[in-house]
């Protein structure tokens, strides 16, 4: 009753009436480290309303002040200071940074609280804890640093997918990806042509901190695209001070370590011999017919004639010592003392360890941050510009000829007709085939004789404006209006003589072949996303009473992806071979354009009560345009608890405990991302028309209707998370999380069957299903050391997260077709599927028998269900992701010596050693057509089994292709030097670097990191050597 | 009070442009057409429409032989490839050695199940073209074209074809018509019967309605009425009931009233220049530039050559896939290649191969068919990656011989001389010996089918109507998968519904045996 009457009270001093005039202070206010002055710290008369703030140059004055009062000097990032009035009314004063400053406040969409506030689980990694040497893209800084966050590149390339997933990801069809938002703006969802990576748009240099958002309670205020978690990136800002300039260079070099061990040219003309005996006329090249600096190993008598046999390694031939440079510059200033800005300059070259497969990117940004009207206005203006220019490499033809192309053949020869690559052809008077190309295509040819400059230039933008209302500054309006726009162009152009254009010119003689040269292909994209919201926040705190501080916001949001372009698409011409324009007169420039909406309304509030419980309430109603009008709209709630039991009485004196934090959450997230499976108008009849190749009646175009779902709605998930925070002994010495939970989605979106004859196709996109995720986070922090000299901290995280399929509307199970699920074998061959009791897309596969010695027995499974057939009852589900994730590093400090590393890997799921499949097998050595010869795993090593000797269906299904996954990555290991005023105010710091300088696993394939479980072309991960400086001056 | 009315101002416009811009919510394509937007751009929408019907026989898709109707493969999936999989492949005469998951099963006539994806192909292409016809038979409800009576008459043959191919080779299905169009309860199972019935039915009512003469691909009242005699003649397989009277009836009509003749030689019917034939009373169009597909006649042609003993250029080609031969079941049936007058049986490629199919995985085992190819019949052509043969669905010949086994049969009405006169021109055409009376037997009649239309997509539903499709009274190389062949039981008469489909409609049932 008491506390009751507190609060009304407090209430009351809403409205400051009748104060007794009493006298005035003013001051300074300094960071105590830097003697910079400080602006925007909030000075109140503690137990008032009543307080002012320090403008830019640190200044502040104070009226209505009585001697006695006690002042309370509060900053973001530093000590709070108070400070009793005597009858001095000059009060300077110097604040302290907080040990641990970047902590402490963390963004969570549209607005931040402090971290000992936060009521949902969220994780925040900032620039302290980044991973460091050879990064590209900003998800490489917190690849492995927190938990519940898997992030699986796709391979080696300078822009490399990143396939980021937050505690696993729970729809079957919609995207997995969590939402990305920089500086306020929600990223597309969608991709620019020619970028694999998105993020790496964003220079990683300019980021000072993310939060992952990973639970409803957090996520749910983002609403419809935030069921995957929420990844929020902030960048720097400027400064209020003395202008500050940043320089960092960078150099590494990058190789391969691991190959796929294919036989050398000796132990395949001793394989052929063996194997193959009528077949060695097929070895080598005609003894004296090529002419090349490479040495000929032997030169072999066969039935054929004398064949110079060459010792051709192709992967060395295609990879190469990769260099990279990366060039930094950022200046932060106070521009006419009112406007704090930063700009930042970033260059980065970095070649891929494929020859030809190279990356440059500029990024320019620019941030300023100035206040007007008393400080009652701020604006933060925020652009970035990329510029990139890559080469994008044939992988798959490249990486697969590189293991198949046959070791004996040469790599150059001046007298090839395919511009002194060698490539096999049959001869000129062959019966069949005259001068036909046969074998695998010359991979470093495939690489050097075309080109495919993808050119990307694109702007995010962002202004927001936050004003706090004059008459009450209590209340905000913010509104942050932005723009994301890109402009793509790719083309792919091809050499002369280039071995991928020779075709055969069906109007000359038989055997007559034409080269194609020039363009192949063109592609314009523009991207032009825009975004707008704007929202209310009432925030109101009190010093007494049960109610601490509430705020209360409520916005709208709008968002709006457009994607439109076009492509010049070719042919080659049925009677004369060449390539020609594909001209389709009903869309003249193959257009491409699609669009997507997304509005919602939003509310929010946080209650603070005793400063003990932490309550946070928040509903958003989403709109998308996915869906027709009666279905357009998802309602999502949350709600969260937090207990701070170290505020409780009770722990309040225990001095070992620096923090201990109870969280519950639940929460609804909604999912209406289909647009990778079923494009942007899932919902609405439409018609397409016909490709000119397409063609059926004389005389009429074709139209074809397209299937559609007026039904489609939103997916549903419902998240259940228990979490603590923690933080024990002195010096935190041991700190961390440990976060519970549960999701339950329902409604999936699934692109699967529908009843036969009753749509327009026989898949459909439908809301159908049931998933439940189980999981939890584990993050760890040790600091063990901490004096002058010497500090050592480490951190850990642990994580596991299984996902099952709980129902697919009575079917047993779905077949999972996305691209890069596919077998490379035959056509159609998925293993995966989603089945009712197993994790979601887990392989379905035969038992594979084997012999006394370990050796399958080809052909033979394990007849599982004992009816003496062996048929589909007798396969049986294998899990293929990672339910245990964890990632740990160190760093240690010595004087003015730091030395840190990071490791991270996962401790189960499963991988399909694919080139086992299309390698690993003797039958695949002779081509189809008996003209040549391709390589395979080596048999005598190990890495195949010489008792594969071929595929018949449905031995790709047989879990001898499966292998463990487990693995142990070292991600980087990072030596540092800090040189302190080399010059006055100038700090040097240099590092050398070695990334992924190993990997410790069983699996028999190159890399057992692999996000859709299936290796096959991979392009591989290099280590990385860097060396580099960081000039602060 | 200045700032106050800027505050005002800056809400009105929050709010009235956040209202406004709900609408936003709806938005809309640039590149693809609502209907209306269709109608009012091309003035042969319905025809273009109509168009993608007809087309759904032979393409895989709509954008390029990549694209797929269905979600299934846009190389394997296609309805034609279908036809030729489950009609000839499983039957005596073809054998394709790839082994991609399931062909296997069709091509040795074993160890079927509802998870062989050959079956679910075929199922969806039925139920993907039925669906997309009612749905413009829905559309030309408020649609005014011209001739719009003509126009539905085609769109409910080419639904009575589908429903065709849906009787014959699952035997059952969902009855989905423009009545029930748009419900989303699962439909019940129509038996046999009942699809049978309805299909009649829409034949009957459609075939007066037909033109005698329509663009080159579309179908007449003789296209009709060749399906009708299709449906009849099998009537007995299909109901239990026989109608080969009926079959006759119609048979007659498309012979007397149809206008074909029988093309002066029989290579031209399979040669890239076929459009021109005077005999095709029905063709799925292939064109090596503007109607690609790898599930059209491209599958037979290429698929039937290979480098390693066969010179593409001979046929057009320029590439070979290695994958089918005959079998001595066919090509058994001319005597000694080597000798034989017969045109038929210089089709097949003998160089490099071997009389026997030890082992169906050998492409040297057996001969390959270079019945049809991709070269003209008159005048020179080039060798193109995609075929420019149309596949002859129904030709005279065909009806000539379904004629003589009507007659022989004891259809009423049936005349034997005319019946020994047309086999006897389609022997003769061909350079064989013609032959007597006494020779006409249903016997003769099977092989004659084979050595004519094998390759063509009648040869399972042929032998499942002579009765020699399952048990051991005929058996051939690879049936039941042994090199000899052997009985296989007579659940093989159908193939087993797909599980995808048992799956989405909990109402179908399994067909016995699987």
């Amino acid at each position: 009753m008491k506390n009751f009457r507190n609060t009304f009270l407090s209430i009351l001093l809403l409205f400051p009436l009748v104060i007794f005039a009493q006298m005035s202070i003013k001051g300074k206010v300094i960071d105590k480290t830097t003697q910079d002055p400080l602006p925007g710290v909030s000075i109140v008369v503690k137990g008032t309303s009543h307080g002012t703030e320090t403008d830019f140059n640190g200044l502040y004055s104070i009226n209505n002040v009585k001697s006695g009062d006690v002042l309370v000097f509060s900053f973001i990032g530093f000590n709070s200071l108070e400070f009793t009035v005597t009858s001095d009314t000059d009060i300077n004063v110097e604040l302290e940074e907080s040990a641990e400053s970047l902590d402490e406040i963390v963004v969570i969409g549209y607005g931040s609280v402090k971290k000992e506030d936060l009521t949902g689980s969220v994780d925040v990694i900032s620039s302290k804890d980044f991973n460091q040497g050879a990064v590209i893209s900003p998800e490489q800084l917190l690849q492995g640093k927190t938990a519940g966050v898997r992030i699986t590149s796709a391979g080696g390339q300078p822009d490399a997918a990143p396939n980021i997933r937050i505690r696993g990801g729970s729809s079957l069809t919609g995207n997995n990806s969590p939402l990305i938002v920089i500086d306020g703006i929600p990223l597309d969802n969608g991709g620019i042509s020619g970028v694999k990576n998105p993020l790496s748009l964003i220079n990683p240099n300019d980021i000072e901190s993310f939060s992952v958002l990973k639970d409803a309670s957090a996520t749910a205020i983002y609403g419809s695209r935030a069921s995957n978690g929420v990844l929020i990136i902030t960048t720097k800002k400027g400064t209020s001070g003395d202008a500050k300039f940043n320089f960092s260079a960078r150099v590494s070099v990058s190789e391969v370590t691991d190959q796929i061990e294919v036989m050398d040219s000796d132990t395949y003309v001793g394989f052929i011999q063996e194997f193959f005996p009528d077949d060695t006329g097929l070895l080598g090249v005609p003894a004296g017919s090529v002419s090349t600096n490479q040495a000929v190993s032997q030169t072999i008598s066969t039935p054929q004639g004398d064949r110079d046999i060459y010792n051709t390694d192709w992967q060395d031939a295609i990879y190469r010592a990769a260099v990279t440079t990366d060039y930094n510059f950022s200046a932060r200033a106070n521009l006419m003392e009112k406007i704090p800005f930063r700009a930042s300059i970033g260059y980065n070259n970095t070649e891929g360890i494929v020859q030809t497969s190279d990356y440059e990117r500029v990024t320019a940004s620019l941030r300023l941050t100035p206040k007007f009207f008393d400080d009652h206005l701020r604006i933060d203006f925020n652009a970035k510009g990329t510029f990139v220019e890559k080469n994008e490499v044939d992988e798959g033809g490249a990486l697969g000829s590189a293991v198949s192309m046959d070791p004996t053949k040469p790599v150059f020869d001046d007298n090839s007709i395919f511009g002194g690559f060698y490539n096999q052809v049959l001869a000129p008077d062959d019966p069949l085939n005259p001068n036909a190309k046969v074998g695998a295509n010359n991979p470093l040819g495939l690489l050097e004789q075309r080109t495919r400059p993808q050119k990307v230039n694109r702007i995010l933008a962002n202004i927001e404006l936050d004003y706090k209302f004059h008459f009450l500054p209590e209340l905000r309006a913010v509104t942050n209006i932005g723009l994301e726009a890109s402009r793509a162009k790719t083309e792919e152009v091809f050499s002369n003589n280039a071995i991928s254009t020779y075709v055969l010119d069906p109007s000359a003689s038989p055997g007559t072949y034409i080269f194609n040269p020039g363009v192949g292909f063109r592609e314009r994209q523009h991207i032009t996303n825009t975004t707008w919201e704007s929202y209310l926040v009432y925030r109101k705190e009190y010093d007494t009473g049960l109610l601490n501080s509430f705020d209360v916001q409520a916005g709208y949001s709008y968002q709006n992806f457009k994607n439109d372009g076009n492509k010049d698409e070719f042919k080659n011409d049925t009677d004369t071979g060449v390539r020609v324009v594909n001209f389709d007169p009903l869309n003249p420039n193959n257009r491409f354009f699609s669009l997507l909406n997304l509005q919602s309304f939003f509310g929010r509030t946080n209650i603070n009560l005793s400063n003990k419980y932490l309550l946070t309430f928040s509903f958003r109603a989403d709109g998308s345009s996915f869906f027709t009008e009666e279905n357009r709209w998802g309602y999502f709630p949350a709600a969260a608890l937090a207990w701070k039991l170290k505020e409780e009485t009770f722990l309040k004196d225990v001095n070992f405990i620096n923090d201990f934090k109870v969280r519950v959450g639940w929460g609804e997230t909604g999912q209406q991302d289909v647009s990778g499976k079923v494009g942007f108008f899932p919902s609405i009849p439409l018609f397409e028309i016909g490709s000119p190749n397409s063609q059926f009646i004389e005389g009429v175009n074709l139209y074809n209707a397209k299937e559609f779902n007026p039904d489609l709605t939103w997916e549903k998930t419902t998240t259940y998370n228990l979490g603590v925070d923690f933080d024990f002994f002195k010096n935190n010495f041991v700190s961390g999380s440990f976060d519970i939970y549960k999701r339950e989605t329902t409604d999936l979106l699934v692109l699967t069957n529908v009843p036969p004859g009753q749509a327009l196709s026989d898949l459909l996109i439908q809301n159908f299903g049931e998933t439940e995720s189980k999981g939890f986070d584990l993050n760890l922090n040790l600091n063990p050391i901490e004096n002058e000299d010497f500090n050592l901290s480490l951190n850990g995280n642990l994580s596991y997260n299984f996902t099952e399929v709980t129902n697919l509307k009575g079917a047993d199970q779905i077949t999972v077709t996305d691209d890069g699920t596919r077998l490379p074998i035959g056509t159609g061959n998925f293993i995966f599927r989603h089945a009712v009791g197993e994790e979601a897309g887990s392989a379905w596969v035969f038992k594979q028998v084997y012999d006394v010695n370990g050796k399958p027995v080809w052909g033979s499974f394990v007849d599982r269900n004992g009816d003496g057939n062996i048929t589909d009852d007798d396969r049986y589900f294998k899990a293929i992701r990672p339910n245990w994730t964890f990632g740990f590093g160190f760093t240690i400090n010595y004087k003015n010596w730091d030395l840190s590393s990071s490791l991270r890997g996962q401790l189960d799921g499963q991988i399909y050693n694919a080139k086992r499949l299309t390698a690993g097998v003797i039958d695949n050595v002779v081509s189809q057509d008996g003209n040549s010869l391709d390589n395979t795993l080596n048999f005598f090593s190990g890495v195949a089994d010489i008792e594969v000797v071929d595929v018949v269906d449905p031995i790709q299904f047989s879990d001898y292709f499966l292998e463990n996954a487990s693995f142990l990555r070292v991600e980087n290991i990072v030596l540092g030097h800090t040189l302190k005023d080399v010059f006055k105010g100038t700090t040097l710091k240099i590092y050398g670097a070695v990334n992924n300088p190993f990997i410790i696993t069983n699996y028999s394939g190159q890399d057992p990191e692999n996000f859709n479980g299936i290796d096959n072309d991979f392009y591989p991960r290099p280590t990385t050597y860097n060396l580099g400086i960081n000039i602060d001056f | 009070m200045m700032k106050k009315n800027i505050l005002k101002i800056v809400f009105s416009l929050v709010l009235l442009f956040s209202v406004s811009c709900t609408d936003d919510l709806n938005t809309e394509p640039i590149v693809e057409l609502t209907l209306e937007e269709l109608l009012a751009q091309d003035p042969n929408a319905v025809e273009g429409i109509l168009s993608r019907l007809y087309g759904s026989f032979a393409l895989s898709g709509p954008d390029g032989p990549g694209s797929s109707d269905i979600s299934d493969d846009a190389g394997e999936s296609p309805f034609l490839r279908g036809i030729v999989n489950l009609q000839d492949f499983t039957a005596d005469a073809m054998k394709n050695r790839w082994g991609d998951n399931g062909l296997d099963q069709l091509t040795t006539t074993s160890d079927w199940t509802a998870d062989n994806k050959f079956f679910r192909y075929l199922y969806n292409r039925i139920f993907f073209t039925i669906p997309q016809c009612n749905n413009l038979i829905a559309i030309l409800e408020n649609v005014d074209v011209e001739n719009k009576e003509v126009i539905i008459s085609e769109v409910r043959f080419i639904r009575a074809l589908a429903y065709y191919y849906l009787i014959d080779v699952f035997g059952k299905g969902v009855l989905a018509t423009e009545g029930n169009f748009g419900e989303t309860e699962p439909l019940p199972e129509a038996s046999r019967q009942e699809l049978f019935d309805y299909t009649e039915a829409e034949l009957l009512a459609i075939e007066p309605l037909l033109l005698t003469s329509n663009t080159y691909g579309r179908a007449t009242r003789a296209t009709a009425q060749m399906l009708l005699s299709k449906l009849y003649i099998n009537a007995e397989v299909y109901t239990g009931t026989p109608r080969y009277t009926d079959a006759l009836t119609y048979i007659d009509r498309v012979i007397t009233d149809g206008g074909f003749t029988l093309a002066t030689d029989f290579v031209s019917l399979f040669s890239a220049d076929n459009d021109n034939s005077t005999e095709i009373i029905y063709p799925l169009i292939a064109d090596a530039d503007i109607s690609q597909s790898f599930g059209n006649t491209t599958y037979i042609v290429n698929g039937s050559l290979n480098t390693e003993t066969i010179p593409l250029a001979d046929f057009g080609a320029t590439e070979g896939w290695g994958g089918h031969r005959s079998s001595k079941a066919w090509y058994g049936l001319f005597g000694d290649l080597a000798t034989s007058t017969d045109v038929r049986a210089s089709l097949f490629w003998t160089e490099g191969h071997n009389f026997e199919m030890t082992d169906y995985r050998e492409w040297t085992d057996g001969y390959p068919s270079v019945k049809f190819r991709n070269t003209n019949f008159l005048g020179s052509s080039s060798s193109t990656s995609f075929s420019s043969t149309d596949f002859p669905l129904f030709r005279l010949a065909d009806a000539y011989l379904m004629y003589a086994e009507c007659a022989i049969r004891g259809a009423t009405g049936a005349n034997m001389d005319l019946a020994l006169q047309y086999v006897n021109n389609v022997r003769t055409r061909s350079n064989a010996n013609a032959i007597s009376q006494s020779d006409l037997t249903l016997q003769f009649m099977i092989d004659e089918r084979a050595r004519e239309l094998n390759l063509e997509g009648h040869r399972r539903s042929d032998l499942i109507r002579f009765g020699m499709f399952t048990g051991n009274t005929y058996i051939w190389p690879w049936k039941g998968g042994v090199v000899n062949g052997t009985s296989i039981p007579d659940s093989f008469k159908l193939f087993p519904i797909p599980s995808s489909a048992l799956q989405a409609n909990p109402n179908l049932t399994q067909n016995p045996g699987f």
